[in-house]
């Protein structure tokens, strides 16, 4: 049990991943419910489509944080005093957040995406009322605040133990030679993530709040661009900084199982002071076919994706293979989550650095190749860290025992989530009917019924003989229209 | 073809990537003097960090002289004496100044929107992405393509729009050259 952590934030914590649970489960309803529609054994209208869609995207995104904050307050508090205070305000405030959005969504009929691309919300306001996209962009200024509260406290609190950010990112090491190890990764990865997500939110609140200026009155406008830079500097960074949460349980239940240290050396230090300052920069690679954007931002955009996957291959994801290494460590449910979360933080991670090559972008973005990524990188990197924390965190707290059945689940999930990174794969004579058709990142196209019967038979015959010469049309989509024409055919 | 590399490669270093993983599991049941095994990983990780800076730069170095809105490598080619087309994305429709062309034609694609972002992805009759931009109101991003093949090509909305996104597909018919098509 973590003495250290203080009873009411125990608590919390518990509310935290049980919300985290019952999203993530409704989520994967939603997400399945958008497969079969594509697969049309079920038939909805593209009006409801869209707002599973935007509800997924959304929710995803914010669970995935949520867990994040509880796996980051649970093990910080074993080095840091905390007040339990600002978690359960956290708390009431992403609840409240995530109401607005589930009203916005499902009362007001906003299907807008998660992404929410000025002036999109301001044009749907027009056509179908106002109090969606209010509902739905006050709702995320909510979510958002409370995360921004969190981090400015952590941010006080790092700054009252350790002398300042820069000194829990392990500065007077690397700049001044002071000799030893930085402070525990539990403090690196908090001092990373109070950066890179206060940038953000900071980023996230600007243009939230410019596009419901924009619709109270649509005289006052944004330049849509910038408000493009910002939306992405608000998601990708804030998606991305999720892992950096959880990973903290990757390195404090891996050191506690192998019984081996996992120290914060100069090298650990470089690499999260470099993970800090390229997930601040990249995001520009959600631009790369904005051509009017300065080409020398979108060549940072290409460059430092490529080096931001360099600190979690070489230094993260090499040290957990290092610390497992001939360890006799005893698999569990969380030491085999955590170990094959690692995996799949790079699995995930390989696609998207190869997709932020500007030329491959070129005839990639927005395909299904990114969904491919995202859905490797949360389900078997972040949510996969989660359920391993909600594992364990069973074990330590409470009663929790490793069953037969459970190796059998995770075997089953990697299953699951390696088959959704097998989106991009899918093409109309490759593909099984529930592949048939996923949704690009914002793209979803749904076929007839009858095309889709033809592109099932035709998949399922086509399938065996040719899953490789699948692979050389990666990146492309079957439209409504084709599918039609194959139908007719 | 840059789809076919990125998959392939994407396979292969994520079976270098299993690879990796299940040698240290199976290695895992056994066990060593943890100080030793970092002495010789760190050791490792260095020519393992260097080989990842190399294909890096290599991939970068072969791209970055590619890229698809570089004007100077399009007048090198040739790519902008050909014809200039404005197109316009408005929910959920494409607005073309020009919508016939002939194989052999070099188009010059300048591409806006009317009211919100739009994605302008131009597909050939294989339904291969062969080219795409974004289209957003106030800004003209021009993209260069020349039809080698006749047929018929399609532009999707690749940036989603609200609720008519998928109806947003407009078909483009590429003539033989030096004929109409034999349809």
């Amino acid at each position: 049990m973590n003495e250290a952590i203080h009873p009411l934030a125990r608590k919390t914590v518990v509310w935290h991943l049980a919300v985290t649970s019952l999203v993530l489960i409704l989520m994967m309803i939603f997400g399945v419910i958008m497969l079969m529609n594509q697969g049309e054994m079920i038939s909805i209208t593209p009006q409801w489509f869209y707002k599973i869609m935007t509800a997924h995207g959304t929710g995803m995104v914010g669970i995935a944080a949520l867990g994040g904050t509880a796996i980051l307050w649970y093990f910080l508090s074993k080095y840091v005093k905390l007040n339990p205070a600002i978690l359960i305000v956290n708390f009431v405030l992403f609840l409240t957040g995530v109401s607005m959005v589930l009203i916005a969504i499902f009362v007001f009929d906003f299907s807008d995406g998660w992404t929410f691309l000025y002036p999109l919300p301001a044009q749907s306001a027009k056509m179908y009322g106002a109090a969606g996209a209010v509902f739905f962009l006050s709702g995320m200024l909510v979510l958002g605040f409370g995360f921004l509260i969190l981090y400015m406290y952590l941010a006080a609190r790092l700054t009252a133990v350790y002398g300042g950010l820069g000194k829990a990112l392990g500065w007077d090491i690397i700049f001044r030679g002071k000799k030893g190890y930085g402070p525990p990764a539990a403090v690196v990865a908090t001092a990373m993530v109070i950066i890179t997500n206060s940038t953000a939110l900071l980023a996230g609140a600007t243009v939230l709040a410019a596009s419901l200026v924009n619709i109270i009155n649509p005289a006052v406008t944004m330049d849509p661009l910038l408000a493009k830079h910002l939306t992405y500097a608000f998601g990708h960074i804030f998606a991305n900084c999720t892992i950096y949460m959880a990973v903290i349980a990757v390195y404090e239940v891996l050191s506690e199982y192998t019984k081996r240290p996992w120290k914060a050396n100069k090298v650990f230090l470089i690499a999260w002071n470099c993970s800090t300052l390229f997930t601040l920069m990249i995001y520009t690679h959600h631009l790369l076919m904005d051509f009017a954007v300065p080409k020398w931002m979108l060549i940072i955009g290409q460059v430092f994706s490529y080096a931001n996957g360099l600190p979690v291959m070489v230094v993260t994801a090499y040290g957990a293979l290092m610390i497992v290494y001939r360890s006799r460590m005893k698999w569990d449910f969380a030491s085999s989550l955590f170990f094959l979360s690692m995996f799949g933080w790079v699995a995930g991670a390989i696609p998207a650095i190869i997709d932020a090559t500007i030329v491959v972008n070129h005839v990639m973005h927005n395909t299904k190749w990114v969904p491919g990524h995202f859905h490797t990188y949360m389900g078997m990197g972040v949510v996969a860290m989660i359920i391993g924390f909600m594992y364990y965190f069973n074990k330590t707290e409470g009663n929790q025992e490793h069953r037969g059945i459970d190796t059998f689940t995770i075997a089953l999930y990697f299953v699951f989530y390696g088959t959704c990174g097998l989106f991009p794969l899918c093409r109309r004579n490759q593909c099984t009917k529930k592949m048939v058709r996923t949704p690009a990142a914002m793209g979803a196209v749904r076929p007839g019924r009858r095309s889709q019967r033809n592109l099932y038979r035709s998949g399922r015959n086509h399938l065996h003989r040719k899953i490789f010469s699948g692979l050389r049309y990666v990146g492309s989509q079957v439209p409504y229209q084709k599918n039609q024409q194959l139908a007719e055919k | 073809m840059y789809q076919q590399i990125a998959m392939y490669a994407t396979v292969f270093f994520v079976f270098l990537l299993a690879l990796a993983f299940a040698f240290v599991y199976g290695e895992s049941k056994r066990s060593g003097e943890y100080s030793t095994i970092q002495e010789k990983g760190y050791k490792i990780r260095k020519f393992y960090f260097l080989g990842l800076i190399a294909i890096m730069a290599f991939a970068t170095v072969m791209t970055l002289g590619r890229l698809p809105y570089d004007s100077n490598q399009a007048e090198a080619e040739g790519l902008n004496e050909g014809k200039v087309v404005k197109v316009t994305g408005i929910q959920y429709a494409w607005e073309m100044s020009e919508e016939t062309f002939k194989a052999g034609d070099k188009v010059q694609f300048d591409v806006t929107a009317s009211d919100v972002t739009h994605g302008f992805g131009l597909y050939n009759e294989n339904m291969e992405l062969v080219a795409q931009t974004q289209a957003m109101p106030g800004y003209t991003n021009t993209v260069y393509y020349t039809f080698k093949e006749p047929g018929t090509y399609q532009i999707l909305c690749l940036e989603y729009c609200s609720a008519g996104h998928h109806v947003m597909v407009k078909e483009i018919v590429v003539e033989p050259e030096g004929g109409a098509s034999d349809e």
